[in-house]
């Protein structure tokens, strides 16, 4: 049985416009304006216990407003999911205690008390048995090496260190679902890291089904499998993180190192990336990659030759591009 | 429960990073014309903030009159216990009119959330948008507290003229001109005197993490040594002269008698002079604080 | 039912057990907001003395009288902002800033957690404070005991907080709505303003009517004069029946009237 289930769920807002200047601001004291948005529009999906799905979209593609809904946090305009067999709005407490959402850029913890303190508040909201609590809190301070900080007052951790107490915190009451808004926000390339090893290790011991969004690739091809794809509120793809590249990344990088000075008129067979002494990157299209590859070692003498998929953020990138285009043509 | 003067409300939201107003080569100095014109479009944006939050000004209004009725109540049933017409040389119906001018003093004078909010930025340290934003912050927070008041004394123009419109019956008829504007100075004063005060006090935070406290004992006291209880003529001696000399009773006395034609002649223009100096003095105060403080300053959090 | 009580009552002490450290760890500014406390009563006590030196009686309330029900609203409006105040004050804070999610995501009940999530320690001993005046008071009184007015006056104490507390909490709900509010803590003073006086000033013309309103539609006065007048004046058993109903009915609108509220930011979030 899918623990996410999600069909053509909906979420309109009604926004106020507020008018420009002073004159629009006295003008809204008395009459106001409001205008209708669609965050999701009827997007559906499931999800199977154990999987590890990442959530793309650009800025205010409904992401989060999707994960929210998930949560329980915000009412559906229309459409319905099952979340753990729950329906998430009703927030009944069985449902809340077996899932976690972690948000990059907010701070659940308490600010002047050490998370150890705020971990105990925890424990009691959440009614976790003494000895499973300490076991898992052991656990998660090694896996995640913050054993001399959790008697430190929250306010004077680094982003990384407090992200970390932040992410122990979601998971000490052994979560079934961990939904993620942007984890590794701000973070640096080390603090990223051990958050990955962190989520993926996790992920191994216990099963826990994750759901993320990400602007960093880096943490979608370090955890998931399947992406999930959404621009303006609607689905555009859902698959395998291999088939998204396929299917969006027409081209691929060809990186030639030639025996002598990279040679003139590489044009004819694609885009010429980078040309400099022996090397040139030259991006072809799919199909034709075998050929031009044929066509060239016939021309000239090659010392060496890579085929590369071109980088993920590229490929995404496409595929909201195109998305918007298609959405602004309708 | 201590009065509500030092509360905790959140200073004006960030304002979004200000355009310089001419591209181009910056000059030498902040010439004093674009600087204003800065001050001015800060002073605008808070304007209009003020401005859309109806609903919340609406029900703080109908708030605002309960401590106004249940004070006329209370002093009226002291009156009637007493069976005098006068105490400490104010008949009933001054000593009305008294409490209700008070309120019109604190409406200049006092500034909720000033200096708990600049103590607050210091504390979670987002002052530093005023580091990187060609910006000063005593002249971010002076704007945007004026706007805050212009805004605040306009929209409650029309229910303030109600309430004095149904408390006529205290007042006796308007003062001459002159007191007029003696009166309007006098208030214009009581902003200053209660801004660059509230600024100094906020500017603690530098070197006391929680200020908060700190902000309630002076609030605290404030609420009864300016005069805003009762009028200060009420106490006994010494009190009452000791308290007319400190710099508090320009923050809801002085402004009062003032209308209510009790001080006159010299005394007035001195009282005047004084309060000017107490304004100048707090503001040199305040500036040398936050140079002070700045040199020092570490930020929390990041 | 059992389990779940002691489930929040442990909850509750761990939860005054992490605020009570963190006063400490501002020592310095817990001992300031007891002693600006303290100066607040000073303060309250000079004023009245200033007034009894001119007069022997407000709205026929003795002197000894007057200072029980100042004693009695101090400690009870001292109770309510120790448990309630400032958590209700940050509500608008966590609805403005979105952090209010993390609240309605455990599994508790959201009022508890957002009414009572701190304990201020710093106005609990104001309880203490109240309760000397009112000793004080009742010495000078002459005050006879009477296990009779003690009851009452305990049962209705308790039904004060309870009635204060559905205030505060729809005065809270209500900053869903209010993009910002005006701070709750200013709200509150301005509202409980009601509260601090004898119910008998409201006397005259347009005053009577009024207090009448206060009493039987917004029941606001009930809160510290049916105590105060339970022990030192008179014991009317309708009105103490009618304040222990108004306190279980208060208790019912407020948590129906949150509710509502947080379903409104529910489906206005994003």
């Amino acid at each position: 049985m899918p623990i996410i289930e999600v069909e053509d769920l909906t979420k309109t807002y009604r926004v106020f416009q507020k008018r420009d200047g002073l004159m629009g601001a006295l003008r809204g004291l008395y009459r106001r304006e409001y205008k209708e948005v669609k965050a999701v529009d009827r997007i559906g999906f499931s999800i199977e216990p154990g999987e590890m799905v990442a959530f793309l979209g650009p800025n205010g593609a409904g992401k989060t407003t999707t994960l929210k809904m998930l949560s329980g946090l915000v009412y559906p305009t229309s459409g319905d999911a099952r979340v753990l067999g729950y329906t998430p709005w009703r927030r009944e407490d069985a449902f809340r205690r077996q899932f976690a959402l972690v948000m990059g850029q907010k701070n659940q913890l308490w600010w002047d008390l050490p998370a150890g303190d705020s971990f105990q508040l925890h424990r009691e909201i959440y009614s976790i048995p003494k000895e499973e609590f300490d076991r898992t809190l052991g656990e998660l301070v090694e896996l995640l090496g913050v054993q001399k900080l959790t008697r430190q007052a929250v306010r004077e951790l680094s982003l990384g260190e407090r992200m970390k107490m932040e992410l122990i915190a979601a998971l000490l009451h052994g979560p079934k679902l961990l939904l993620l808004d942007e984890p590794t926000i701000g973070l640096d390339v080390v603090a990223q890291a051990a958050i990955q090893k962190c989520l993926r290790d996790y992920h191994e011991s216990r099963g826990v089904t994750m759901l993320l969004t990400s602007h960093y690739m880096r943490d979608v091809e370090a955890l998931c499998d399947r992406v999930i794809v959404i621009t303006q509120g609607r689905l555009v793809y859902d698959g395998p993180l291999a088939g998204i590249i396929e299917r969006f990344g027409e081209s691929k990088l060809v990186r030639l190192q030639f025996e002598e000075p990279a040679p003139e008129g590489l044009e004819r067979f694609g885009e010429v990336v980078r040309r400099e002494g022996p090397f040139a990157d030259v991006r072809i299209e799919r199909a034709r990659v075998a050929e031009t590859l044929g066509a060239l070692l016939n021309q000239h003498a090659l010392a060496d030759v890579s085929v590369e998929d071109p980088p993920l953020e590229e490929v995404i990138a496409k595929v909201f591009e195109e998305a918007r285009l298609a959405h602004d043509a309708a | 429960m201590t009065p509500p003067d030092a509360t905790t409300a959140p200073l004006p939201r960030p304002l979004p990073p200000i355009q310089p107003e001419a591209p181009g080569p910056a000059p030498p100095r902040p010439a004093l014309l674009p600087s204003m014109v800065k001050y001015a479009r800060i002073f605008r944006v808070a304007l209009i903030e003020r401005m859309t939050y109806r609903s919340d000004f609406l029900l703080g209004t109908i708030l605002r009159f309960l401590p106004i009725v249940t004070t006329i109540l209370l002093w009226r049933a002291i009156y009637e216990g007493s069976g005098q017409t006068e105490l400490g040389g104010f008949n009933y119906r001054e000593m009305i009119a008294y409490l209700l001018l008070t309120n019109i003093s604190r409406m200049f004078s006092s500034m909720p959330g000033l200096a708990g909010g600049v103590a607050r930025e210091v504390r979670e340290g987002t002052l530093k948008r005023y580091l990187i934003q060609p910006l000063d912050l005593i002249g971010y927070l002076l704007s945007s507290r004026v706007a805050h008041k212009v805004a605040y004394i306009t929209m409650s123009f029309v229910p303030y003229a109600v309430l004095f419109y149904l408390c006529r019956g205290y007042f006796d008829g308007f003062p001459d001109p002159l007191t007029l504007l003696a009166y309007a100075v006098s208030l214009i004063l009581a902003f200053m005197v209660g801004f660059y005060f509230e600024v100094s006090v906020g500017m603690v935070g530098f070197w006391f993490l929680e200020v908060t406290s700190l902000l309630y004992i002076v609030m605290t006291l404030n609420f009864f040594i300016s005069g805003h209880m009762l009028p200060l003529d009420l106490l006994p001696q010494p009190w009452a002269g000791i308290l007319k000399v400190l710099p508090f009773q320009y923050m809801a006395y002085f402004p009062a008698v003032v209308f209510q034609g009790k001080i006159r002649g010299t005394e007035l223009l001195l009282h005047l002079g004084l309060e000017l100096f107490w304004a100048v003095a707090f503001l040199v105060l305040a500036r040398t604080l936050y140079r002070a403080g700045l040199r020092r300053y570490s930020a929390y959090g990041g | 039912m059992v389990p779940g009580v002691t489930r929040y009552a442990r909850l509750m002490g761990g939860l005054a057990r992490f605020t009570l450290a963190r006063e400490m760890a501002f020592r310095g500014n817990f001992l300031v907001k007891v002693s600006v406390e303290l100066l607040w009563m000073g303060i309250l006590i000079a004023f009245y003395r200033t007034v009894f030196a001119k007069t022997s009686h407000i709205a026929n309330w003795s002197e000894p009288d007057y200072f029980f029900f100042v004693g009695c609203f101090f400690a009870l409006n001292g109770l309510i902002e120790t448990l309630f105040l400032e958590n209700c004050n940050e509500f608008a804070e966590l609805v403005r800033t979105g952090d209010l999610d993390f609240l309605l995501l455990k599994p508790i009940d959201e009022q508890f957690l957002i009414s009572c999530r701190r304990i201020d320690w710093g106005t609990a001993p104001n309880l203490v404070m109240g309760a000397i005046l009112m000793i004080i008071a009742l010495v000078q009184k002459g005050w006879v005991f009477d296990p009779t007015r003690v009851a009452a006056f305990f049962a209705t104490f308790a039904c004060g907080v309870a009635i204060a507390y559905s205030f505060m909490m729809m005065l809270t709900s209500v900053s869903v709505w209010m993009v910002r509010n005006t701070s709750l803590m200013e709200m509150w003073w301005l509202f409980s303003s009601l509260a601090r006086y004898p119910r008998e000033i409201f006397s005259g013309r347009w005053a009577e009517p009024l207090g009448n309103v206060f009493t039987f539609i917004i029941p606001i006065l009930l809160v510290s004069n049916v105590p105060a007048n339970v022990m030192v004046r008179v014991l009317d058993p309708g009105m103490v029946a009618w304040t222990v109903t108004v306190a279980l009915a208060s208790l019912w609108v407020s948590r129906r009237f949150f509710h509502v509220a947080l379903r409104s930011y529910r489906s206005a979030s994003s």
